[in-house]
Formats: C-alpha cells, sequence, structure tokens
C-alpha cells in the first residue's frame, strides 16, 4: 500500500493543531483517506506536541513510526523530531539561521538524505503585514505545492472558512500564493509523492472517535449526558456539549464523578436515556454506584476511555490497561455487559446498542475506549441511519400493561431469562421500590436467605441469557499464497469456514494497525505460506468463546495483542477456555502500535 | 345499587405499606413518615404521582414502609440520585429523604452543588445529629466534646453550623422543623414539594437510642414557629439569623423562599422551547444534519 505520512511538530498553542486540520480536510477532500494521530502533553501552552496524517488512496487505519515528513514551528522540533524521518525525508523548519551542531545529528542527516528546508515564515509575514495566525496557512501552502497539489483546492477551502470575512480571505489568499511562490524558491525539486486520488474518500467524514460517538449517542436517543472532566473522556463531553443546541440535550458537568454516575442512574430510573463517560481514576470512583445499578436492575452506560494507569499515570496517552478494571469493578456480584469500540465506525454503531442492551438486560454497560480511538482522526463512511433502532427490553408504558402490574412484578424471580417488568415513575400503575438493600421481588428490603439467593440466582441468569445473544468476535482474513500486494480489504468470514494458520487476538483500537499489518505486502510476502486471521473482539464481558476455540485449535500459532502489560484479554480467554496463548504482543508506554513496529513484532513471531 | 365513590384525590390508605415500621420507640422518623404522606395526600398526589428516594441510614430503611414510587440508594449519594431523576423528568416531583451524616460527611459535596444549581427537588434532612444506624458514631453534626462510639473521649471536632453552611450557598428554599410537630411539618413540605428549584428542609429529630444531647423533650420545649411569630420568608438576613443562633430557642418554619431564581433545568439554553421532557424524548435521532458539518 502506497502510504504518505506527515507530521506536524511544535509547542502546544503554536498552530499545530491547525495546520493538521487544514491539511486533514484538504486531502480529503481531494481524494484521499486520512487517519490523524495527535500526541500532547498534560498542559497547556508549551509542551511539545504533534499532529500526524497518514494518508493514502486506500483505506488507512494507522500511523507510521517513520514519516516523509517534519514541519516544526520550533527548534525543538529539530531536534526532537529529526528521527521520526524516512530515509529521504523532509524536515521543513521555521527557525532563521538554524544549524544543526551535533556531529550525530549532521551523521543522520547525511546517511539518511534528509532534505532540510527553512521556511522563513516570519519574514514573509512582516513583508506581507500579516498577522502570525496567517502563518498557518503559509506553512499549509508549502506543504501543499510540496505534495504535488492545486493551489485552487487550498482555495476552495479558506474561501469556505473565510468566505464572510473579505479582508481575511483576501490575506489568507495571499499567504497560499506565496506558499506555492516560496516553494518554488526555497525547493522546487523537492516533492513529496501522492498516489493518484481515489473520490470515494471525498464524501467522506472527517471526525474523531470523540465525535463518532458524540453522534453515536445522539442518535441512540441518549437526552441526557454527565460528564466531568477526565481526559481522554473530556473531548466526548465538549463534543456532546458543543452539539447540545442542535440536539437538545440536558447536558449537565456535574460536581465529580461519583455525581455524574448518580444522575446517569437517575435518569434512567426515570426512563430517559442517559449516559456518562470518565477515564481510569474517575471510573474508580463511579463504581460503587455501578453495583448500585446492579442490585436495583437499573440500566446505565458508562464510557470508559482508557488512559495509562496507576494514578494519574499518562494523562494525555493511550492504553488497553482497565478491561480487568470494566470487567471487576464494583463491590459483590451482579451482571454487566463490557464492550469495546475499535474505530469510528464503532463509536457510532455501538452506542444504540449500548443503550439498547442496558434497557433489554437492566443492567450496566460499560463502553470501553480509549485515547488513542477518542482523539484520532477517521475517514468514515457516512453512517447507515438504517440500522439502529430503539429496543426497551420489558419496559411497560401502555395503559392496559400498566394497569395489570402488580408491585411484586418489578424484582419478579422467576423469569428464566432473569429480566423482569420494568416501569417508570409517574406513570399510572403499582408502585415498587428501587431498592439497593437486598429486597423481595416488590423491593421490600429482606434478609432471608432464600429470598436473597434467589434474586441473586435472578440477577445473574442475565449473563447467561445475554451471552447467547452476543455477537461473536469478528474474523478477518487475508487470503493466504498472493505474491503480490493484496488490495482487497481483509475479508470478513463466517465461524465455520475459517481455518488459519495463524491466529491473531485483539481488541479496542489495536484493531486499525492490526488491519493495515495484515493487508501490507511487506507480511504478506514473507507469510505467503501461512494463512493469517484476526479476531477482534468487540463485547468483552460476557465472553463468546466458541469461535475462538474452534480456530484455536487449528491454527499452529495463536499471537495476542495488546496495549497492557499482562494481556489481559488473555487472561479472561484462558480463564473461560483453559487455553494459554504463549505468544504474546503488548506495549505499556502509552504509545499505540505504529505501522512498521507492529509489522515487524508480527513478522518476528511468524 | 352502588353509589359511586370519589375516586379523585389520594388517601392517605393509598401510601399505606404492608410492610410494619422498625424504627425504635420514639423515633423520629415516624413524624416525618407520616407528615410525607399528609402532605402528599394534601397535595393531591397520588403514590404514583411522585417518586421518593432515600439514602442510608435509619430514615432509610423506612423506603419500603410506605407506598409510591421509591429508590433505596447509597450512601450520601441521594441528592445527584435525585437531582439525576428530576432533571429526567420535572413534572413528576421528587423528594429525597438522608440523614445528618450523609449530607454533612460523605456527600457534603453534593447538598453544596444541589442549593447552588437549584434542582427541581426537595430534599428532606433528617437531623438527628449522630449516625444512628451504625449505632451511635458522631456526625459533623453531633455537638463538640459528647461522648459518642468510636469517640470514647468525645469528638474533638468543631460542630458545623449546618444553617450557617447552607445559607452561605445562597439557597432559594430553606425550612426547619421539628418531627414532633407533625401537624406543621406537613405544612413546611407542601410548600417545599411545590417550590420552584431546591427546597432544603431541615427536619430536627430525636434519636431516643443515641442522642442524649437533643432530645424530644428538648426540642418541644426549645423549638417555636416563627413564620407565626410574624417572621416573613422573604427576608434573607432576617432568615439567616434566625436559622443560625439556637442558643436560647429554635425558629422553626418556612425561613426563607425565593422563586423569582429560576430552576437548573429552566436556565439550561438548549432546552428553551421544549414542551417535552427527556423522558418522553427517546428515539432515534436522525443525524444527516451533523454529518454535513464533518465532510
Amino acid at each position: 500500500m502506497h502510504r504518505l505520512s506527515l507530521k506536524i511538530v511544535g509547542a502546544q498553542g503554536q498552530g499545530v493543531n491547525s495546520v493538521g486540520e487544514m491539511c486533514a480536510k484538504g486531502l480529503k477532500r481531494t481524494g484521499y483517506c486520512i487517519f490523524g494521530y495527535r500526541e500532547y502533553m498534560s498542559l497547556i501552552k508549551g509542551g511539545h506536541s504533534s499532529y500526524q496524517l497518514d494518508v493514502s488512496h486506500e483505506m488507512i487505519r494507522s500511523s507510521a513510526r517513520l514519516v516523509d515528513i517534519v514541519v516544526t514551528f520550533n527548534h525543538h522540533g529539530l531536534e526532537k523530531n529529526l528521527r521520526d524521518l524516512k530515509p529521504g525525508g523532509i524536515m521543513l523548519h521555521q527557525t532563521p539561521r538554524w544549524k544543526f551542531k551535533k556531529s550525530e545529528d549532521l551523521a543522520f542527516i547525511a546517511e539518511q538524505k534528509i532534505q532540510v528546508i527553512e521556511l522563513p515564515t516570519e519574514e514573509i509575514l512582516k513583508k506581507l503585514k500579516a498577522k502570525a495566525i496567517l502563518g498557518n496557512v503559509l506553512i499549509t501552502a508549502v506543504v501543499w505545492a510540496l505534495l504535488g497539489r492545486k493551489k485552487e483546492e487550498l482555495e476552495e477551502l479558506v474561501r469556505e472558512q473565510f468566505g464572510h470575512k473579505k479582508d481575511l480571505l483576501a490575506m489568507n489568499l495571499t499567504c497560499i500564493a506565496e506558499g506555492f511562490a516560496t516553494r518554488e524558491v526555497l525547493a522546487p525539486t523537492v516533492t513529496l509523492s501522492l498516489p493518484e486520488p481515489n473520490p470515494q474518500w471525498k464524501d467522506h467524514l472527517l471526525l474523531t472517535g470523540s465525535q463518532a460517538m458524540g453522534l453515536g449517542i445522539i442518535h441512540a436517543g441518549c437526552r441526557c449526558f454527565f460528564g466531568y472532566p477526565m481526559t481522554p473522556a473530556s473531548p466526548l463531553l465538549t463534543v456532546i456539549a458543543d452539539l447540545q443546541n442542535q440536539s437538545k440535550m440536558l447536558v449537565k458537568q456535574a460536581e465529580d464523578e461519583i455525581t455524574a454516575a448518580q444522575m446517569m442512574v437517575g435518569a434512567m430510573h426515570m426512563g430517559t436515556r442517559a449516559c456518562t463517560a470518565t477515564s481510569g481514576g474517575g471510573f474508580d470512583l463511579m463504581t460503587e454506584t455501578l453495583s448500585l445499578s446492579g442490585i436495583t436492575e437499573t440500566p446505565a452506560v458508562f464510557i470508559l476511555a482508557q488512559r495509562p494507569g496507576p494514578g494519574t499515570g499518562l494523562p494525555t496517552w493511550t492504553a488497553q490497561g482497565d478491561l480487568h478494571l470494566a470487567i471487576g469493578s464494583g463491590h459483590g456480584e451482579y451482571p454487566r455487559l463490557v464492550m469495546a469500540v475499535s474505530d469510528s465506525q464503532d463509536c457510532f454503531d455501538l452506542m444504540p446498542e449500548a443503550f439498547n442492551r442496558a434497557e433489554e438486560y437492566q443492567i450496566s454497560v460499560m463502553v470501553l475506549t480509549d485515547k488513542q480511538i477518542a482523539e484520532a482522526l477517521f475517514s468514515q463512511q457516512p453512517y447507515d441511519q438504517e440500522k439502529a433502532e430503539v429496543r426497551r427490553g420489558k419496559l411497560v408504558t401502555n395503559v392496559e400493561g400498566l394497569k395489570a402490574l402488580k408491585s411484586a412484578d418489578r424484582y419478579a424471580p422467576e423469569v428464566s431469562d432473569g429480566v423482569s417488568k420494568r416501569w417508570l415513575p409517574g406513570t399510572d400503575a403499582a408502585t415498587f421500590c428501587g431498592q439497593g438493600d437486598e429486597h423481595t421481588s416488590d423491593g421490600t428490603s429482606t434478609e432471608d436467605g432464600q429470598v436473597a439467593l434467589a434474586q441473586m440466582e435472578k440477577r445473574m441468569r442475565k449473563m447467561e441469557a445475554l451471552r447467547g445473544v452476543l455477537p461473536e468476535p469478528e474474523l478477518f482474513v487475508v487470503e493466504s499464497g498472493k505474491s503480490v500486494v493484496s488490495r482487497d480489504e481483509p475479508r470478513k468470514v463466517g465461524s465455520d469456514d475459517a481455518s488459519v494458520d495463524v491466529l491473531v487476538v485483539g481488541w479496542g483500537s489495536t484493531k486499525g494497525p492490526v488491519l493495515d499489518v495484515l493487508e501490507s505486502y511487506k507480511l504478506e510476502a514473507i507469510s505467503h505460506k501461512q494463512s493469517i486471521g484476526y479476531l477482534h473482539y468487540t463485547y468483552l464481558w460476557p465472553l463468546r468463546t466458541e469461535r475462538f476455540v474452534a480456530l484455536a485449535a487449528k491454527a499452529k500459532k495463536i499471537i495476542l495483542i495488546e496495549g497492557n502489560l499482562t494481556g489481559q484479554l488473555g487472561a479472561i480467554l484462558k480463564q473461560e477456555t483453559g487455553i494459554t496463548i504463549e505468544h504474546k504482543i503488548l506495549k505499556g508506554d502509552g504509545r499505540p502500535f505504529f505501522f512498521e513496529e507492529l509489522s515487524s513484532l508480527i513478522q518476528k513471531q511468524l | 345499587m352502588s353509589i359511586p365513590l370519589s375516586t379523585s384525590g389520594p388517601k392517605m390508605q393509598d401510601y399505606a405499606s404492608p410492610v410494619p415500621c422498625t424504627w425504635c420507640d420514639g423515633c423520629g422518623d415516624y413524624g416525618i413518615w407520616g407528615a410525607t404522606q399528609r402532605a402528599l395526600v394534601g397535595l393531591g398526589l397520588h403514590p404514583w404521582q411522585v417518586l421518593m428516594c432515600y439514602d442510608v441510614g435509619c430514615h432509610g430503611n423506612g423506603a419500603d414502609k410506605m407506598s409510591g414510587y421509591r429508590f433505596h440508594g447509597l450512601h450520601g449519594r441521594v441528592i445527584p440520585l435525585s437531582a439525576g431523576a428530576a432533571l429526567a423528568n420535572p413534572r413528576v416531583p421528587v423528594i429525597a429523604f438522608g440523614g445528618d451524616g450523609a449530607s454533612f460527611s460523605e456527600g457534603v459535596g453534593h447538598l453544596v452543588h444541589a442549593v447552588r444549581s437549584n434542582y427541581q427537588m426537595t430534599f428532606v434532612l433528617h437531623n438527628n445529629a449522630n449516625y444512628g444506624l451504625t449505632t451511635g458514631q458522631a456526625s459533623a453534626l453531633t455537638a463538640q466534646g459528647q461522648k459518642m462510639n468510636s469517640s470514647p473521649n468525645g469528638i474533638p471536632e468543631e460542630t458545623l453550623n449546618s444553617m450557617d453552611f447552607v445559607f452561605s450557598l445562597q439557597p432559594t428554599f430553606v425550612a426547619r422543623a421539628f418531627s414532633g410537630n407533625i401537624p406543621q411539618l406537613t405544612e413546611i413540605l407542601k410548600v417545599a414539594i411545590k417550590h420552584r428549584g431546591f427546597a432544603f428542609v431541615d427536619v430536627l429529630q430525636a434519636c431516643p437510642t443515641y442522642n442524649k444531647f437533643a432530645t424530644h423533650e428538648m426540642l418541644l420545649e426549645r423549638c417555636y414557629d416563627a413564620n407565626k411569630e410574624g417572621h416573613d420568608p422573604a427576608d434573607l438576613a432576617k432568615a439567616r439569623a434566625l436559622a443560625t443562633d439556637t442558643s436560647a430557642r429554635i425558629a422553626t418554619g418556612i425561613l426563607y423562599q425565593n422563586e423569582e431564581r429560576p430552576a437548573f433545568h429552566e436556565r439550561l439554553v438548549a432546552r428553551q422551547g421544549m414542551t417535552t421532557v427527556p423522558v418522553d424524548e427517546v428515539g432515534i435521532v436522525d443525524m444527516s444534519e451533523y454529518m454535513k458539518e464533518l465532510v
């Protein structure tokens, strides 16, 4: 696959994101698939940050470790990001009269044939009498010229953004012209080679995982959102809050995570759809409420956006370290559903399902995401809006049904699937107590051992009922034996027709890089005698294991890939199936899996 | 021939529960329990029309001692739970009950923000100045120096002046009552439940088993109805002074009320002009317009 990687670096607040976003939008509109990745530090101004775009005319879902061009806003990037460049890469900088002094840097530049280009941004802006902020457009224009793209494409973009401000638009257009002219003077022969665009990407959405999840939550009919800021869940709170005037959703920033969780459960008990979102530490505070909703059988939806712990950990980096937390959190034993999103498609599609399952089974649903998904930029086919439906399970709302209810229907333990009828305060029916103490069928508290056991068993029966209806993990395979690049998407195949030599198992955000690696020519050529399949777990608890067991029995090798240090999914699979996955690719440095990195780690295992 | 009976208004027996009360003889919870039912009947509210939420404690054991939609949640968290419920459906009156331990220690932050946010709900403080159900430990409202369970040498901390604290938060409704005066408490609760915003009702009650310093007899002797003595609930400065100074007598009644300040949900710009409430609105939302912005 032909992929090109651009990395924009600088101090936070210098314009890294503006240039990144402009390039991303422009390239997508031109007909490229974009995968964007942000790194930043947990401070407001000054920390070294980056915005990387990986670009292709084909589907691309991961970031490369090495890039074709680094655009740096300050001299720190010259030194810090020099080794992010591929051989022959371009270092475009704006530090007047910069000279590399360290001998190892000079040697690296010479050996790797790095092209260092100084863009005299300040001087140009001074000449144009343009404000500093216009430097972003100037830089973007230079990059655009290096990419061999047309000036008009960029002009259209600024026209759209500044069309209503005549003077500003004129200045933007001037900067674009100047950018193209400057490139002709500074680096007429330097180019970044892009493949031919593919118009299919033009109409795709360009959005972050948080935006995708926000749309999914609104689409699902969630009407109340209770949050408390904590990276990487805060971007979702921002998205939901910024859309509230359009969605008319009730959005509340609570005083703490306990409040957010309690408000969500209160709102769900009253009968709307509500959710809350947080990261590990905030989720820890929510877990008593999670346990409460277990015994009161109140539907609840928790978004758990992972970052590396323990403690405050690495606040602005990524991890898949909270799977066991989600499965084991909260005191006592009670049913729950844990699912994980992997990309912008899941972020949208799984939200209606999270609410449906929460209401159908009257349980807490935890949706795991992570910093990588929350902040990554995806090229997303416009969402199919016909797929989602509202399923509210055994909620009684019709007058006749309500009239027939008895208080003891609420927690009637006889139900085979463990799910009894539910109805809402304010509806004309027999009343009950949503009871956090162990209780009889109408919510009267009890300490009777037999009644307590019947209620415990009733609730836990939901897990088996749920396990029976959840989808098996999804299998992706690339056909084996091909000596040329496979341009096909990995095919989804049914559980009964597959047998793979190498079975890769994972969940969450590792899906993107795994699929890109599986598709790549390199791996295909090396492994042409082995068929490889990737088994991706979306639903993690209760865990379905039939497909995994069947594939594992035939596979010559199983490789576990997870963004944590202990192999948490592997441990659960072992617990549930007895199968030990010997080969593990694990990561605990807060970074996502990069394309070449994962490719070489998988190859070593083959 | 059958004589048609009026079915319009609720009756006390509608709120009856087959579960007998389990509080100690002389517990103030009985009075609050009785006055709550009387207030709801007095307001013409049927059991299915209200939601009552209970914290954990002796009072919380009352969650199944009367009819109505009820929720018995976690210790210290009854306020945010109730606020969430009230935001989801402001048409249903929500009454939260919590003790002084839950409200001034475990969940004190929630009280602060509920007053500040002015959620549409009533909060009834079961104020017996100790942790009863866990067998008599000191709360923040226990008198300093008292020997309590787990404080054999008397409690070293200063006693929190709860009323001064609440008034510092700019409340819109503050009342104080005594659980032994059921008719007055009933009338206070009726006003509180109808109040626009967060109604704080501090009910002083005896804990005959563990509270030896503020007994039923002491409260009976000291409490007086300030409204009957001419106190105007619109007078904030006077209300605060009356509420905080309990050295000689204890002022009860509706001490302060201000309905000019909108409740939280009324202030939300995004929800202006909505004729529905969030519980009415659950359904798939078309995202076409949202997606256009992202191409």
